[in-house]
């Protein structure tokens, strides 16, 4: 079975998916400092680091790529890091097709705009694989590793892309645009004379003058739409590549883990490849000998060795509770590799006790992440 | 800023009392956890309660046991409570029938794309929706008799459940005159008044979601200005050893010459060494969260089960109950260490 080395090696583009709360960021930065050591020219797209983590990648401001990391026994320069600048993108997008300075500011005060680029679900993934798909035609790297958004459900970075462009659908679009919505409710009615009706009849209703905001967004940025659709179609066609790898993150724990299943289910559904998963903080039972796994004969030898000094008993129902925690998981994750596609690298981290917040705290990451 | 002052933290034997409490906090904190362990004990102590919960995947039934019900449908999980899940769409489907009474063919609306850009151009619509959706229910009678004696919403995870509570906000704004505008004054008036709703945040003591905490408990005060119930904090590990206990055993254990028994011990050594390690985090940051979150704190401890269930919520509920009813005298803030 291929361990996560071959899948850094194999690969351009390692993306990191998982729930809110797992560990992603990290997990991506620590993925792309072993592969800098490797001494492959390695970029780390990260979204919301801990400061101190941050610091340690020398992230300083949105959306630039910040110099490099130095990274101990590897020539300087491989390891770059950025964070994915969800809202600027969508201005950077805005004002590179604005025909004019005037209609570029009425395009951002525009409330559709705002929720389009602010709250539209799946907005923010899919302006984060533009990004990505920018720095990766650039060819600046030899491997990019990409850690998304937090979301409620892992798999709205996926689908993003046909989200966005179901929703800016031209054929739906020029509906919004000159001469037809501008000249006013009466064409509408050309489209669908009930529909029309209605749709006056909601605004007034509703005290929400909506349809006018979107038809003056469409109008001003009508040139971009129509080039949408392929945008669309190149982003779509690297996530499906194979020079693009997809690894899921989770933790061992129940709700997570039914979050993760339906993930590897969409995913196959998709088309995309899974190629790796990583649980984080994990136990395992350690207790090899089978007398250990009675609580009693653990507290009967601790209480040999220490007689009635304090801590005897507690020290020993820390360790039994402890094992009942490591049973649950390892259980778990049995479970779930069982079901998981044929040739998938699984790595086990366990549960560390400080936080991770140093490039040699990465490292250490690596002996569990790459472990034989 | 105005010059009124932000409200006073709702004391936790009081928080039950209100109509509505928020459970809200950074995903994968136990948010769903204390929803339920919060609904139990209010259920236990006689009041008719309804938990909600918006993303539709019925956690909070599937976590004490029982299957999630349809969406919008109240599904009974014991006497006293019940869960809920709500979809913004289908909120705001059901507000928009109620204003435009042509229901039949209000439905070719709602199927066409253009339906699609009303809702997006309209910022937040369909939260303010559910948020209005929720008030329904903790005001729904039947024959006059309130259906449920408190609601408790289960919010989801930060950034995307303060946009709920924020859209009434947003939408009084932008929506000038109207039946919206008008809605939504009435939900901010309802979600400011401490004695109808309180929102209670959860955390676990580790560096992200304490910061996130931080950040949202400003948010809901200045911002929001909405009234704070306790905040409970998660998840929390007390060693009832110290670090001497653990020199003791090292020391004592080079005296064994049976090698399983010395690996045993060295297993022991390494567990108690990851529940100080962990003791010293949470300490550290429930520090942290008193200097900077100044409402009552609720402390949970940390559960060790081989499966976290119906079991493990009703012991976390064992603890919320201390904490929250009046007639214990055991709990206004749980301080006190070495709770099991």
């Amino acid at each position: 079975m291929a361990g996560l080395d071959d899948v850094l090696a194999r690969h351009r583009v390692v993306i990191c998916a998982g729930s809110g709360g797992v560990g992603k960021t990290t997990t991506a930065a620590a993925l792309a400092v072993r592969a800098a050591l490797a001494g492959r020219r390695t970029l780390v797209m990260t979204i919301d680091p801990a400061k101190r983590l941050a610091d340690a990648l020398g992230i300083r401001g949105l959306g630039t790529i910040s110099s490099a990391v130095p990274v101990d026994d590897v020539p300087h320069g491989y390891l770059s890091a950025m964070m994915l600048d969800q809202k600027g993108a969508w201005d950077a997008l805005v004002e590179r097709h604005a025909p004019s300075p005037d209609i570029r500011d009425r395009i951002l005060q525009n409330r559709f705009y705002q929720h389009l680029s602010q709250s539209f679900a799946g907005s923010q993934e899919y302006m984060a694989i533009e990004q990505l798909c920018e720095v990766h035609a650039s060819g600046a790297y030899d491997l990019i590793v990409v850690d998304t958004p937090p979301t409620r459900h892992a798999l709205d970075f996926l689908e993003a892309p046909q989200r966005i462009a179901d929703f800016l659908d031209k054929r739906v679009v020029k509906w919004f645009v000159k001469p037809y919505f501008s000249a006013g409710w009466a064409t509408m009615r050309f489209v669908n004379r009930t529909v029309g009706f209605l749709f006056k009849r909601l605004e007034d209703a509703t005290g929400i003058t909506a349809l006018v905001e979107v038809s003056e967004f469409f109008t001003s940025m009508s040139g971009l739409f129509e080039e949408f659709e392929p945008r669309v179609r190149r982003v779509e066609a690297l996530l499906r590549s194979p020079q693009t790898a997809f690894v899921l993150v989770a933790t061992p724990e129940e709700q997570v883990l039914r979050e993760a299943e339906y993930f590897c289910g969409r995913v196959r559904e998709l088309g995309v490849p899974l190629r790796a998963v990583v649980f984080n903080r994990t136990h395992r039972e350690l207790a090899t000998a089978r007398d250990a796994r009675e609580p009693e004969a653990v507290r009967a030898l601790l209480a040999r060795l220490l007689g009635a000094r304090d801590g005897a008993t507690e020290l020993a129902e820390n360790f039994v509770r402890y094992e009942a925690l490591g049973r649950g998981d390892g259980l778990r994750m049995e479970a779930f590799r069982r079901a998981l596609p044929r040739g998938a690298a699984v790595a086990e981290v366990p549960n560390f006790h400080t936080d991770v917040h140093s490039v040699a705290d990465l490292r250490t990451m690596h002996q569990f992440l790459f472990a034989a | 800023m105005s010059a009124a002052r932000p409200p006073r933290a709702i004391d936790p034997t009081g928080l039950l009392d209100r109509r509505l409490v928020i459970v809200a906090g950074k995903g994968g904190v136990g948010k769903t956890t204390v929803a339920c362990g919060l609904g139990l004990v209010a259920a236990q102590a006689g009041k008719r309660v309804l938990v909600v919960e918006v993303d539709g995947a019925g956690r909070a039934a599937v976590l004490l046991g029982v299957e999630p019900a349809p969406i919008g449908e109240a599904r009974p999980i014991r006497p006293g409570l019940a869960a809920m899940s709500l979809e913004g769409s289908a909120a705001l489907a059901e507000y928009l029938q109620s204003v435009v009474p042509v229901k039949r063919v209000l439905k070719a609306v709602f199927e066409s794309r253009i339906y699609q850009y009303f809702v997006a151009a309209a910022p937040g619509l369909k939260e303010l929706m559910t948020v209005g959706k929720i008030w329904f229910e903790a005001e729904r009678t039947d024959d006059g008799r309130r259906r449920w004696d408190l609601v408790i919403f289960d919010a989801p995870a930060t950034g995307h459940g303060l946009q709920y509570l924020r859209m009434p906000l947003a939408a009084r704004a932008a929506f000038g005159a109207g039946l919206v505008a008008r809605e939504s004054e009435r939900l901010v008036e309802r979600l400011r008044d401490p004695r109808r709703t309180a929102i209670s945040l959860v955390t676990t003591a580790e560096e992200m979601p304490v910061n996130e905490t931080v950040e949202m408990y400003r948010q809901v005060r200045d911002d929001l200005r909405m009234p704070l119930g306790p905040l409970f904090v998660n998840r929390l590990h007390r060693a009832r050893f110290d670090a001497a206990d653990l020199d003791g055993l090292r020391q004592q254990a080079t005296r064994l010459r049976d090698a399983r028994d010395r690996r045993v011990v060295a297993e022991v050594v390494q567990r108690a060494d990851e529940e100080l390690g962990w003791s010293r985090i949470n300490d550290a940051y429930l520090r942290r969260l008193r200097a900077e979150v100044p409402v009552p704190h609720v402390e949970l401890p940390f559960l060790f089960a081989e499966e976290f269930g119906v079991q493990e919520v009703e012991r976390l509920a064992g603890t919320i109950a201390a904490a929250v009813q009046r007639d214990t005298g055991a709990g206004r803030r749980t301080d006190s260490h070495g709770r099991a």
